[in-house]
């Protein structure tokens, strides 16, 4: 081994242990060579397995690192908000005026007009939002967001149903299973863990059926799994409550199990079998709704009760979509009736956190599971690191807020893919706060949430705009105030999995910060002085920082080794199995629910009394639906998945990863062929919201039907308006469902040829 | 001689592209230049589909073309692991030469920047990293494992000897030193 354990110097050749870490899948092992002060190469993980070899986007960083396209010094805008002009200035300059407008701000409107705008675009323990975040606490707090764009729905849902966020099984237990189904679930694109696409082609290999269900014929449904079932997008809620029907019509659910574990099963049952509104939810009704052949439906169904134990692994993607809970719940429900949660080999389907040292809170550590109890005076008395903002704050609508661990009344606010309207309308349009400035810190958020055209304008109505960046963003663009902030090439932190898989990563600083760019914590460090900040976490210096940062990890054994090696993988005996201790000694050890079971019908979710989310799993249409009169104008369904290149939006700009996979609008030829598209042309994809022009891939990998432009691409308008960038969320609507889930895979939209080669075809 | 070859396993290629941009990465090639490349082969219609990737680079041929119509023997087979390298300084060029490489090489790897003149290039196996103990990068960098590299003679015993996959056809006038486990169609 060449200098890996221990930074050797040699030839003029340093080997710094460092890491990726972006708001994706993975975190991930680098090794950058350094030569002068410069990378020159990188290299990952060969060592102990399990090895935590990063993908393409990490192997590019290098071309991040060193883009001409990197913010070299703050700037300042001098044209129209959005024009894209901006002056240098000093930091002095820069910082003396961001700290005069917050506090003018928050002496005129009080700090609740402050809107904290977070991202994951640049992070850390210690880096990203962590330091502003710290800072901002201190000075009076500001308004917040509530919802992940990836997740929402299916945090809702196991929250519901588990009353935690810890479930499934770790990869390595896939090797336990008999049959695997990955349901709108693609790791091959989108990482999982470094690890999980060879889990899953191992247990392939060792002959376990995998079949994946997506209305696209992804790179895992293709190369990781044995059997494709395309899918109608948002229609999957319908398939799962279907092969429910068959499970319990031909007495295939495990009721021992159920009896002893569940609550609610008999309302279910009402459901599916049709008892109370005259509709048995059959395959041959299921079919109608999500284009899956009933047989299929009926076969999937009895392959996954019958063959034990079995891994239905429930995906994110599905549930990013009006109702999208629902799926998430209805998946839930039937890894309970077929008794596969809590034991090697099955997999309880929910929020898909199996490893569980990083969420003490919850049912970790030495706290003894079971159901919480209310605990309202401890919820109105704030801790040092809380934003006093949230305190006395209403309580977040249809909020679990009775569960630990959940999202409670007092640390929400504004939805994340509502800001818009929360920014136009104000509290006299019933929202908790008029905003006045945007504080933004490593997001691309134009780009990345629902409805960039009134993002647009919602950003144009702000007093005061500053982002702190490495890129000039189609979000920075709309800044008063655009920071340079280093990469983590350039500084010290610590990458915590994705998931909370059993490692940590020591981002050992590699270079010096490119240009006048400064780390967030060396640009809050001055901001905090600026802004009268006492007794700050922040003055200390980094390397104690992370120290703190580090300490109630309780299996980081050794802060020196983490740092030293730049990683450090947790040794565990046995593939770790969510509710084990549940199912094996439920008297003392019950589901953190209320009813201290799983909760198939969850009686909080009864309390709020709303149709649009009722206690147990349904299958609901909404109004861009595909059977929504609004498809007679729109009727082509968009889907807006990661792709294999992009972290979001972050590395859209980089070269060698542009390369792999140019940016296009997948459509079936049975759509393209109606239009008269032919693969490679030119197309416009709108609907209500705008318009984006990108070229046609006519491909048969996608279902009739379905739309699919990846999100991240940067949104670049031309003077009328429509995209030629192709940003996805030019498309999708600014709205949340009842339970929180981001429908940005709930649009509908139509498209034809592009302007631009009509007139190509008529001359 | 002792010939190196590479072993791909093509069940397990999810097309990540990430031995492709770990080899630019570490050779330090522009967009263009590719020395590893993934080809994608798509079949069938909706929804009864098939997909594969292969990803592969200079198959440093047992008895390589490439070698026989360079005009100035710039390309080399060397003679103790049968690797194929180029000499730069003897290589004519693209424009003067015509690139006769490339026009002989049925897997079209001879690659060439888009500069005037500008000199081949190619997958030189990582002889430096060989030389060190160490695996390609491209090796090192596959998250599937999918890629191996040892003397051809080791990765058959180990993986067997079928030579062809999806998307590749073996050419026994020229015996590229690549082993394979291919992706079937159903």
């Amino acid at each position: 081994m060449v200098g890996f354990k221990i930074a050797q110097e040699k030839d003029g050749l340093k080997i710094i242990n460092t890491g990726c870490c972006h708001d994706c899948g993975g975190r991930c092992v680098l090794r950058a060579h350094i030569k002068n002060g410069k990378i020159i190469r990188l290299e990952t993980d060969n060592e102990e397995d399990p090895q935590l070899r990063a993908c393409l986007r990490g192997r590019a960083y290098r071309q991040r690192v060193y883009s001409d396209e990197r913010l070299r010094y703050p700037l300042r805008r001098v044209g129209e908000r959005g024009e894209g002009i901006f002056e240098r200035i000093s930091w002095d300059e820069a910082l003396d005026e961001v700290a005069f407008k917050i506090k003018e701000i928050k002496k005129n409107y009080g700090n609740s007009a402050i809107l904290l705008v977070p991202g994951g675009g640049n992070q850390g323990m210690l880096h990203g939002i962590v330091s502003h975040a710290l800072m901002l606490h201190q000075i009076g707090g500001y308004t917040r967001m509530w919802g992940a764009p990836s997740y929402e729905g299916a945090l809702f849902a196991s929250m519901a149903t588990y009353g935690t966020m810890m479930t499934g099984n770790a990869r390595e237990d896939l090797l336990n299973s008999k049959f695997i189904i990955m349901w709108g679930w693609n790791p091959a694109n989108t990482v999982w863990d470094p690890g999980t696409s060879l889990w899953l082609a191992k247990a392939r290999e060792q002959g376990i059926k995998i079949v994946a269900i997506d209305p696209i014929f992804t790179d895992s449904a293709a190369i990781l799994a044995n059997d494709w079932i395309p899918i109608r997008p948002g229609t999957d809620t319908a398939m799962l409550i279907a092969m429910g029907y068959i499970i319990i019509t031909e007495n295939l659910h495990d009721q021992a199990f159920i009896e002893k574990y569940t609550v609610g099963f008999d309302k279910y049952k009402e459901y599916v079998l049709g008892i109370n509104d005259g509709e048995p939810k059959t395959p041959k009704w299921a079919e109608k709704i999500t284009s899956v052949p009933a047989s299929i439906i009926e076969n999937l169904a009895r392959e996954y009760a019958t063959i034990k134990p079995a891994a239905l692994i429930a995906g994110w993607g599905p549930a990013r979509t009006m109702f999208g809970e629902q799926y998430s719940r209805a998946a839930n429900v039937l890894c309970a009736i077929t008794g596969n949660i809590g034991i090697n080999g099955g997999y309880s389907s929910g929020f898909m956190r199996a490893y569980y040292s990083r969420e003490r809170i919850v049912t970790g550590g030495k706290k003894k599971s079971g159901p919480i109890k209310l605990e309202e005076e401890k919820l109105k008395k704030p801790r040092i690191q809380d934003n006093p903002i949230d305190f006395g704050a209403p309580p977040r609508e249809d909020s679990l807020y009775k569960l630990k661990g959940g999202t409670n009344p007092v640390n929400t606010r504004i939805h994340y893919n509502d800001y818009y309207n929360a920014i136009l309308k104000g509290k006299k349009g019933g929202y908790p706060a008029d905003i006045k400035m945007a504080y933004i810190v490593g997001t691309n958020r134009l780009n990345q949430f629902g409805n960039v055209n009134k993002g647009i304008k919602a950003l144009k109505s702000l007093d005061y705009i500053v982002i702190f960046e490495q890129f000039m963003t189609p979000t920075a663009q709309l800044a008063d105030i655009v920071l340079p902030v280093n990469t983590f090439m350039e500084r010290n932190d610590v990458a915590v999995p994705w998931l909370g898989a059993p490692y940590y990563i020591f981002l050992n600083k590699a270079i010096d910060s490119i240009y006048e760019s400064k780390s967030d914590l060396e640009i809050c460090k001055e901001l905090s002085k600026r802004l009268g900040v006492e007794q700050n976490l922040l003055d200390l210096p980094e390397d104690q920082i992370l120290r703190l940062l580090t300490a109630p990890r309780k299996d980081i054994k050794s802060y020196n080794k983490l740092k030293r090696d730049g990683f450090y993988k947790v040794k565990v005996e046995e593939p770790f199995v969510a509710f084990k201790e549940q199912i094996e000694d439920p008297e003392t050890h019950p589901f953190p629910t209320l009813s201290g079971k799983i909760e198939i019908y969850c009686e909080h979710i009864a309390e709020k009394n709303n149709p649009l989310m009722p206690p147990i799993p349904k299958y609901l249409s909404h109004e861009e639906h595909y059977d929504s009169p609004k498809a007679k104008r729109f009727p082509l369904q968009l889907l807006t998945p990661h792709n294999k290149r992009r972290t979001h939006s972050t590395l859209h700009n980089i070269p060698w990863l542009e390369e792999v996979e140019p940016h296009n609008a997948w459509i079936n030829p049975i759509d393209a062929l109606r239009r008269n598209i032919k693969d490679g042309d030119l197309i416009d994809v709108f609907n209500d919201r705008g318009r984006i022009r990108i070229p046609a891939k006519v491909t048969e990998r996608i279902l009739p039907g379905a739309v699919c432009v990846y999100q991240g691409a940067w949104y670049n308008p031309d003077k009328e308006g429509i995209d030629l960038g192709g940003c996805a969320n030019v498309l999708t609507q600014d709205s949340y469902s009842p339970g929180g889930a981001f429908p940005l895979n709930s649009s509908l939209v139509e498209i034809e040829l592009a302007s631009i080669n009509k007139k190509e075809g008529d001359l | 001689m002792n010939q190196m070859g590479f072993y791909f396993d093509q069940t397990r290629c999810t097309g990540c592209y990430t031995c492709v941009v770990a080899c630019k990465d570490w050779n330090d090639n522009p967009v263009g230049v590719n020395w590893r490349l993934i080809k994608t082969v798509e079949n069938g219609t909706f929804p009864n589909l098939f997909l594969a990737y292969l990803s592969t680079s200079c198959h440093h041929c047992a008895d390589p073309p490439c070698v026989k119509a360079c005009p100035t023997g710039a390309i080399i087979k060397r003679k103790s692991d049968g690797i194929v390298v180029v000499n730069s300084e003897k290589c004519l060029g693209k424009k003067d030469c015509g690139s006769k490489c490339l026009k002989v090489c049925p897997w079209d790897i001879p690659q060439f920047r888009d500069e005037e003149n500008s000199k081949m290039e190619k997958c030189n196996f990582c002889v430096e990293r060989l030389e060190k103990g160490q695996q390609t990068i491209c090796v090192e960098a596959c998250p599937m494992f999918a890629l191996d590299v040892a003397p051809l003679k080791e990765l058959q015993e180990k993986y067997g000897n079928i030579c062809e996959a999806e998307g590749f056809d073996y050419l026994e006038k020229y015996k590229p030193s690549i082993i394979f486990k291919p992706k079937l169609r159903k």
